[in-house]
């Protein structure tokens, strides 16, 4: 995926608490491109950013309900083509049946909600963001922000005021 | 419980696991190849001379590898009870054991699943079963649990691996970022870009959560199917509809002892016990007491239901199997599976790691060998005297059998040294997070 052009500042962070004032600053200077790096999920992070529930799960419901269909449909679909009565048993059996739809449902709810994370977290990524630091992995916390270059001195006043440890600036 | 360490310590430690490994580490990998190799030999050599190598015969038709499978498929459960179940009900003793159970998952299915194709008595046509109409004239009978049975096999290992996978992005990062050279390349293809974006970890920690969900029902589901196997068809002792709980029971009694005796070594092979603690390993023990309680209550309510039915045949077979010709393995089995674990009411039995040891090694043959009872002995010994017969090992089976465990304990040992063992992010989301002049 090819990156838009501009400066790159790469803040990193030792403390939570100074990422989540530097979030609610940027945010308040109208910065809008900007990423958030961190070793774990953290709630205060994500209030401070605001976002909207990931779509994921509508992955897994739509993959839950194709699979429902195709147990259903590997089972009793044969049957219009090619019915054999065994043993006095009815050909749509629901019982055993019910157990391949319950599987399939399980199998493609999986696979589906493996896809939507793929899709969403937009991986796999060749390369790493532009100014990445690795501590961000491990004990520490990041931002990224893309901004023109007329700006970036601003805006790296403004993660060094909230605390930044570094500040990387790339250009592109 | 809480952890008093820091998020750069946890990296440091439990990246310990991923050293260099020393002398004894070589030794163990070289001696469990050997058994692998033997193992296969075995194999070899039965599909070379013919199935007759193996001591399954008429009438017991399924014997050592159909009991060793379930034992393995058992053996799965307790990852994804421990991964998944435990962390929608949010356990924080979970994070530091997780990774190994999850393991513990994926490597007993893909032992459970060689054995299908060593009992089969031509595996070099096993494609021919494939349901592939024109080319073999065969649609599955969906009415046979036979069929259930590698759907969800099949269905757990895609989902536990998937689960297992996923769990471990992060952490792969971690390691990605913290080696050089040709490791960097290697740790980089399987982190798959992963940078803990705000981005990635909302769609991360959404699609883990419903993996979860969706891995939860297959807890209750696959080992139920298993015993449909055996309870669908109508073989006195089989034909039982405690089986599925009874199974499902069973499974976790047998993985939550694989745990923990997988635990105790990692734990202090590479000094985590103040990840892995004792505290831990009693929770495990606990369950285990539990788990007992349940498989015991299964045996006792199994016998009263045979002496209640008034069903001769199905008296006959309990008869049979505690006064018949493998008695001994009926015994053995109530005092390994039930008896043992009582102990560890007592808690200086629980958190002592020899009896801890002693006692799930006591469980694990304990459910081989209720697998065997349930199998070789509803199959010796059915309707009419005249179709009875007895299943005697042979050095080949035996082999076989001994082979899969090496096999097992081979794929775990490389495992923990090419992979993060303990999850690093799970941990240190129970940790306080670092705050401007000093923790909250």
């Amino acid at each position: 995926m090819k990156r838009p052009g501009g400066s790159y500042l790469f803040a990193v962070y030792a403390h939570v608490d100074e990422l989540v004032g530097a979030i609610g600053a940027l945010r308040e200077s109208g910065a809008k491109e900007f990423q958030v790096f961190s070793p774990v999920p953290h709630h205060a992070i994500e209030e401070a950013l605001g976002k909207r529930r990931s779509p994921v799960r509508v992955f897994t419901l739509a993959g839950g309900l194709i699979g429902m269909a195709v147990g259903w449909g590997i089972t009793i679909g044969p049957l219009w083509n090619y019915g054999l009565h065994v043993g006095g048993k009815p050909l749509v059996s629901i019982p055993p049946f019910g157990v391949v739809a319950y599987i399939c449902t399980i199998l493609f709810g999986a696979v589906a909600t493996l896809i939507g994370m793929v899709i969403n977290t937009r991986l796999p990524q060749l390369t790493l963001a532009m100014g990445y630091d690795e501590r961000v992995s491990s004990d520490h916390f990041g931002i990224q922000v893309r901004c023109d270059a007329s700006q970036s001195d601003r805006v790296s006043r403004l993660l060094k005021s909230r605390g930044a440890v570094e500040i990387r600036k790339i250009e592109s | 419980m809480e952890y008093r360490l820091s998020y750069s310590d946890t990296d440091t430690d439990l990246l310990r696991t991923m050293g260099p490994p020393g002398r004894s580490y070589w030794l163990a990998l070289a001696g469990l190849f050997i058994l692998v190799l033997a193992g296969a030999g075995a194999w070899w050599a039965q599909i070379q001379t013919g199935v007759g190598l193996a001591g399954k015969n008429s009438p017991v038709g399924w014997a050592v590898y159909i009991t060793t499978f379930v034992f393995w498929v058992g053996i799965a459960h307790s990852g994804t009870l421990i991964s998944a179940i435990l962390f929608l009900v949010r356990v924080r003793w979970r994070a530091a054991v997780y990774r190994s159970a999850e393991a513990v998952t994926v490597f007993g299915l893909m032992t459970a699943g060689l054995f299908p194709f060593i009992h089969l008595g031509r595996v070099w046509v096993s494609h021919w079963i494939l349901p592939v109409p024109n080319f073999s004239g065969l649609w599955p009978n969906f009415r046979s649990p036979l069929a259930w049975d590698v759907l969800a096999i099949t269905t757990y290992l895609t989902v536990s691996s998937t689960f297992f996978f996923v769990g471990m992005l992060p952490d792969l990062a971690v390691v990605r970022d913290r080696v050089r050279g040709w490791r960097k390349r290697v740790y980089g293809f399987l982190a798959q870009g992963w940078q803990g974006t705000d981005t990635q970890w909302k769609h991360y920690t959404a699609a883990y959560v419903f993996l979860a969900a969706l891995a939860t029902p297959l807890v209750i589901s696959v080992h139920s199917i298993v015993s449909w196997d055996f309870a669908m068809s109508i073989i006195p002792g089989w034909h039982s509809t405690i089986f599925a709980p009874y199974f499902v029971a069973g499974a976790i009694h047998s993985g939550l002892a694989m745990v923990v005796l997988l635990l105790i070594p990692l734990r202090k092979a590479f000094r985590i016990e103040q990840y892995i603690t004792m505290h831990h390993l009693e929770s495990l023990a606990k369950f285990i007491i539990f788990t007992a309680l349940v498989v015991g209550f299964a045996y006792v309510v199994e016998l009263f239901i045979a002496w209640y039915s008034g069903e001769q045949f199905e008296q006959a077979v309990f008869l049979y199997r505690m006064t018949g010709d493998y008695a001994w393995a009926f015994w053995l089995l109530l005092t390994t599976n039930v008896v043992m674990p009582m102990l560890l009411w007592s808690r200086s039995i629980r958190t002592s790691i020899p009896w801890l040891v002693a006692i799930c090694v006591s469980v694990e043959i304990g459910m081989w060998l209720e697998r065997f009872v349930i199998i070789v002995t509803s199959l010796a010994h059915d309707f009419l005297p005249s179709a009875w017969g007895l299943y005697k090992p042979t050095v080949i089976d035996s082999t076989i059998v001994i082979g899969s465990f090496a096999w097992f304990f081979f794929l775990f040992l490389i495992f923990v040294k090419v992979l993060p063992a303990v999850s690093m992010w799970e941990v240190k989301e129970q940790l306080e997070a670092p705050v401007k002049g000093g923790s909250r």
